[in-house]
């Protein structure tokens, strides 16, 4: 074989690459041009896009395949009704509300949302009835093949998709550059004050491009149904995964603010993909996977920490930016000394009572939940160091935890050691796993934190499961043997309930000491000003590394636990990234300040859905999601959690009561709202020296 | 808590009985968070007339233009503009009331050209046709400008940028123009023709509120001062006897 | 050789130049004012002082050592002390908190591993250390307050507290005088010349209060477009024609 004709195969193979990847890079772009509209327009970095995505292709699914509608119809309804309308309440229900929120409070609603919408539209139309299977596209005989120039294969699919897409991006420009909407679209991303002064209603304009980019999501979400071969044909919300990654990664490239660099980026990602796939030689392991799953998430987390666009401060370019009032303090993180004895009278109350309950009377049924919720409760002290006391966003608290069951399960059937060696090694490699990945970026903090580590969430999940030496083989199983030692055996369900009791009993110390200590000190003085902390020498970013690997340890130490308990690792049930979502919103909804706000979550992860859904309410479990994830657009009010505010409240309440049956005991440290009100009245030069 | 500021105010708020003003500040608080910008300002500007608000920096000038244009909402008082009440108004129902707001510093949109910035001016009131046509007036008026219509507006030099703003102004003839700091950063000679701008615009019949640092030309085109100093009104009166009281009111009150 | 010393500072955003090579010196235990009309460069040059901008030319020193491309905490830990213009403070913090925090980050006891030991409570000395400057600076008795709880012009005290817990041989003030009334602006310059005094660190304070400024500080730099026009003894520089005209413009200081 001679070099030219191996030459002409290399181009060969390249622009039917080319080919493939250009339909797939424009769903990609789709989706990124839909995050860049509201991020700008807005603010909102919506990762709720997937699951817009998945309502409007769920909707054509329900309509035309189950329901028998003809094809105009069913997109009709799914794409050019149900996705704008969405974006619309959206915006007018929740997001235009939280105006004034940080970048990360409107992350978590997203987060809520991104979880609680796809539950609610199955519920709704009883989605679960049957297997959503034999998902097809909006394409009549969309997998015909036609050969461009004669040898390269694409279906019709693919041509439609990426026709479609180069349409709506060529509408889109044309909108931008010729209508009147299009112009106050930009003129709103640059600034909406200075809108509102040529006499534009900035809100009007914001919902606009919501309708319009929710719009971009649920065109996407039907023309992606058929061309990536990850989502198969089960049409489930975290199939949109992958395709927001890569979105993501798209978006990134403009700094989530350009969008011809998001339609642009998002082409060029899907070409790099389908290259990828033909010219690295597979016989690397390590290369053969990035051809693979792994893409999308290498990408995201390549961009994030080394594309220089995004070190770089986005210069404030909205001249009116300081009119915006600041952001709504939060409250104090200190309580009162009389709610903190209430509060430990109750705990003390509510635990002998469990106990009693567990000891004496619970059937295996009961003792196997309470010993789960003491576990996700040892989970999510996890997520309040990390986000309550770090002030940080982490989606990956979810993997630290399988990377502790695995630990423990490897340690047990490799070599077999002890778990709970395993459990602690897990917890070690956790704790690293987590200073190596936090180090690059950290220093960007807010939402590019959030997203890089959600990218490594789903990498583990895709890639790095599936080998041996992480996930087990199935060959050997994985079970995961209950634990020994101290001469004491822990196989039984309640000493192993006292072992883990025990375990949360240290790991709830460890977060308290972590709380009143210098590193404590540090990361609030952070979530307070980070400004002001640095100018005092906090080193923000090496504070932050040391409390995610704690995180990371201590997430690792409970899903040991939970394997334990388990007898197996239970990945697919426990760890699924999807889960780690909801185990944000959960406790972030419930209290990721205290101690007792992750114990809290952990009963309510765990019992709610069993006791007060199933059995009370008779409802379907999924409505947890439903109603956690809505309940997260509290975040940006009362960041403290629902529970810690109800409580605040009622022991306001209860003061005041008090105050004013005896007056003289008033208390002494009401007047915060003081400072707004007292300014001295001034006048013509003459100025009353009253001091406030 | 009102007693006071009632009685201390009550020399100043003169309005004239017959005559609505344009603008009327009614014993105005303003605040961002906890952090007070004014207290107690009361103000009218009337028909026609031309306000000059000075101060030094941070006294509260750029607040009572933004109080003014509905871009941040007092905290006390109220805000009237030809007689009704604009307290809790958002600022584009201000804009379209005809008060017309020139922000400090970069007041076009950066990344549009010449021409989109007047477009999304005209087109709240303008049609398709009405624009072109609100457009060629407006490069008539501004030979400079028409030169540079289809230049990004941010790559304009900090005179043409004014000279922007303020041609969207002499068209339209709003009914009352807040323009904040223009000769923030500009050459003399170039704070010289942007006033010569200002001086056909009050020509044309809007009510000027000019908020300055430099006072020179301010006081050269204004009928009367406002002086605020630390968020209050510390003097106000015609222009001519503004210079002095001001100029010791800078400088020399430390020496009282 | 001086203490606190920029060096021919040059920077540009977007093509305008807001410094234009700038040299400013402070000595230990000095009290130095740096004033100019608003749009002059102070903030940027304050900026550049601290580590949130880099010039594009000249040099930044403290104490003999180069610091121009030292991040913010590192100079912070060299010695280098600020308050600032919108005060940021540690919401959800008690007033002693602030002091603790800025100690503990001063005197390095932050090892993770005592803390887990729970050797990183606050021990009684500490927070005797805390509420003596709390008193000293008028702010006795308030320790346990939340912060949200104070006036402005406390919380600009509290702000001072905090950079002085870090033994600062400098410290930056920025704009103090700020969102204050009058006599609140008064009594901050009162409590902070006291401070000063008994400590002997070196202030540099960004004002456009020119009273503050003239009450307080030693010696004076006035910058205007980017440049240092004139520098020099305070009472001197506040007598000087051109800073005048910088202020007010031609008009005034021409009927001078």
């Amino acid at each position: 074989m001679t070099a030219s004709v191996l030459a002409a195969g290399v181009l060969e193979d390249t622009i039917r690459a080319f080919f493939q990847g250009l339909p797939i890079g424009a769903g990609f772009a789709l989706v990124a041009m839909s995050f860049v509209l509201t991020y700008k327009t807005s603010g909102v970095f919506n990762l709720a896009f997937g699951a817009q995505a998945f309502i409007s292709a769920a909707t054509y699914f329900e309509l035309h395949v189950r329901r028998d509608w003809p094809i105009w119809a069913a997109v009709l309804v799914a794409v050019v009704l149900v996705a704008p309308v969405l974006g619309l309440l959206l915006e007018r229900l929740i997001f235009r509300h939280v105006h004034a929120s940080s970048a990360v409070a409107k992350l978590v609603i997203s987060l809520g949302l991104l979880v609680a919408l796809p539950e609610l539209f199955k519920l709704i139309v009883d989605y679960n009835r049957e297997q959503p299977f034999g998902a097809v596209g909006i394409i009549p005989d969309g997998t015909t093949i036609y050969r461009l120039f004669g040898r390269y294969p694409v279906t019709r699919d693919e041509i439609a998709a990426f026709v479609i897409v180069v349409a709506a991006a060529v509408a889109l420009a044309a909108l931008f550059r010729n209508t009147r909407l299009g112009l106050r679209i930009r003129a709103v991303v640059q600034s909406p004050r200075m809108t509102e002064l040529n006499g534009v209603n900035a809100d009007w304009v914001s919902s606009g491009s919501w309708m319009l980019s929710s719009f971009f999501a649920g065109l996407a979400g039907v023309l992606l149904v058929p061309t990536t071969s990850s989502l198969g044909t089960v049409l489930e919300p975290t199939g949109y995964f992958p395709i927001v990654i890569s979105a993501l990664a798209a978006a990134a490239l403009g700094r989530l603010v350009s969008l011809p660099a998001a339609l642009f980026g998002g082409l060029l990602l899907g070409v790099v993909t389908t290259q990828m796939r033909t010219h690295v030689p597979r016989d690397n392991v390590i290369l053969a996977e990035l051809q693979g799953p792994a893409l999308p998430y290498v990408m995201l987390f390549a961009i994030i920490v080394f594309w220089p666009a995004i070190r770089r401060q986005v210069a404030g370019a909205d001249p009116l930016l300081g009119v915006s009032p600041p952001p709504p303090a939060l409250a104090a993180t200190s309580r009162s000394r009389g709610m903190t004895i209430y509060t430990r009278i109750m705990a003390l109350a509510f635990f002998t009572a469990v106990g009693i309950f567990t000891f004496g009377y619970a059937n295996n049924f009961w003792i196997s939940r309470i010993t789960h919720s003491v576990i996700f409760s040892i989970i999510f002290l996890s997520i309040v160091v990390f986000t309550g006391l770090g002030g940080q966003i982490a989606l990956c608290q979810v993997t630290f935890a399988a990377i502790g069951a695995f630990g423990a399960m490897q340690f047990a059937q490799r070599w077999d050691i002890s778990v709970m060696v395993g459990m602690l090694a897990g917890a070690a490699i956790a704790a690293a796993v987590g200073a190596v990945l936090s180090i690059p970026v950290m220093r960007l903090g807010g939402i590019w934190l959030a997203i890089a580590t959600l990218a490594f969430a789903l990498f583990f999940h895709d890639v790095l499961v599936k080998y041996s030496w992480v996930g087990g083989s199935l060959f050997h199983g994985r079970g995961v043997p209950r634990p020994e030692f101290l001469g004491v055996d822990f196989s039984s369900r309640e000493n192993f309930l006292i072992l883990c009791v025990a375990i949360l009993v240290l790991v709830g110390v460890l977060v308290i000491l972590i709380r009143e200590s210098s590193t404590g000190m540090a990361l609030r003085a952070l979530r307070g000003s980070e400004t002001a902390a640095e100018s005092i020498g906090v080193i923000s970013w090496r504070s932050r590394v040391i409390v995610f690997s704690v995180s990371a340890g201590i997430a690792a130490i409970g899903g040991g636990l939970l394997a334990m308990e388990e007898r197996l690792v239970g990945y697919e049930a426990n760890f699924d990234p999807q889960t780690g979502l909801f185990w944000l919103v959960i406790v972030v909804v419930l209290g990721t300040r205290t101690v007792e706000g992750g114990i809290q979550a952990g009963v309510a992860f765990v019992i709610f859905p069993e006791l007060v859904l199933h059995r009370w309410l008779g409802l379907d479990g999924a409505w947890r999601y439903v109603l956690f994830g809505f309940a997260a657009i509290s975040f940006a009010r009362h960041p403290e959690g629902l529970l810690e505010h109800g409580k605040r409240r009622s022991q306001a309440l209860m003061q005041s009561m008090f105050a004013r049956r005896q007056p003289a005991m008033a208390p002494a440290g009401a007047g915060a709202g003081a400072t707004a009100g007292d300014g001295p009245p001034a006048d013509a030069g003459a100025h009353p020296g009253d001091e406030p | 808590m009102n007693g006071p500021a009632e009685t201390a105010a009550a020399p100043v708020a003169t309005p004239a009985p017959l005559e609505i003003p344009v603008l009327e500040l009614r014993h105005v608080n303003a605040a961002y968070g906890p952090f007070r910008a004014l207290f107690d300002v009361s103000l009218t500007v009337g028909e026609g007339e031309t306000v000059a608000l000075l101060g030094r920096n941070g006294a509260g000038k750029t607040t009572v233009a933004r109080v003014a244009s509905g871009l941040v909402e007092p905290t006390e008082g109220e805000v009237m503009v030809d007689g009704n009440d604009f307290t809790k108004v958002r600022a584009h129902r201000y804009a379209k009331a005809g008060v017309v707001h020139v922000p400090e510093g970069r007041a076009v949109f950066g990344d549009f050209t010449v021409e989109e910035n007047l477009t999304l001016a005209f087109s709240r009131t303008h049609d398709r046709s009405g624009v072109r046509n609100a457009l060629t007036r407006a490069f008539e008026l501004f030979p400079p400008i028409a030169q540079r219509r289809r230049q990004i507006a941010g790559t304009l030099s900090g005179g043409e940028q004014r000279m922007l703003a303020m041609a969207r102004v002499l068209v339209e003839s709003p009914r009352l123009l807040i323009a904040d700091e223009l000769s923030l950063g500009l050459a003399p000679i170039v704070t010289d023709e942007v006033y010569a701008v200002l001086g056909r615009i009050r020509d044309a019949g809007t009510s000027l509120l000019i908020v300055e640092q430099h006072m020179g030309h301010a006081l050269a085109l204004c009928d009367r001062a406002v002086l605020l100093d630390h968020g209050a009104i510390s003097w106000q009166g015609p222009t001519e006897e503004a210079a002095e009281a001001i100029g010791a009111a800078l400088f020399d009150a430390g020496a009282q | 050789m001086s203490l606190l010393a920029a060096e021919g500072i040059t920077k540009r955003f977007a093509g305008i130049t807001a410094l234009d090579d700038v040299s400013i010196a402070l000595e230990e235990g000095e009290r130095v004012g740096l004033i100019g009309p608003n749009g002059a460069g102070k903030t940027t040059l304050f900026n550049c002082l601290l580590g949130l901008l880099r010039p594009e030319a000249g040099s930044v020193s403290f104490d003999g050592h180069d610091i121009t491309r030292l991040p913010v905490y590192r100079r912070a830990r060299l010695g280098i002390g600020r308050t600032f213009q919108r005060v940021e403070l540690f919401s959800g913090s008690s007033v002693r908190d602030h002091l603790l925090f800025a100690h503990r980050i001063r005197s390095g006891t932050g090892a993770l591993w005592k803390d887990v030991l729970g050797l990183g409570l606050p021990k009684p000395a500490e927070i005797e250390s805390c509420d003596a400057l709390l008193e000293s600076l008028g702010l006795g008795g308030m320790g346990d307050e939340p912060i949200e709880a104070l006036s402005l012009g406390q919380s600009r005290l509290v702000e001072v507290a905090r950079a002085l817990m870090t033994q600062p041989r400098v410290v930056l003030l920025d704009e103090p005088s700020s969102g204050l009334d009058r006599a609140e602006t008064n009594a901050l310059a009162e409590t902070l010349a006291r401070i000063q005094l008994e400590q002997g660190f070196g202030l540099l304070l960004v004002e456009h209060d020119v009273e503050l400024v003239a009450s307080f500080t030693e010696r004076t730099y006035v910058l205007n477009f980017g440049r240092l026009i004139t520098s020099g003894d305070t009472p001197e520089v506040m007598q000087d024609p051109e800073v005048r005209a910088a202020y007010l413009g031609d008009f005034v200081a021409g009927t001078q």
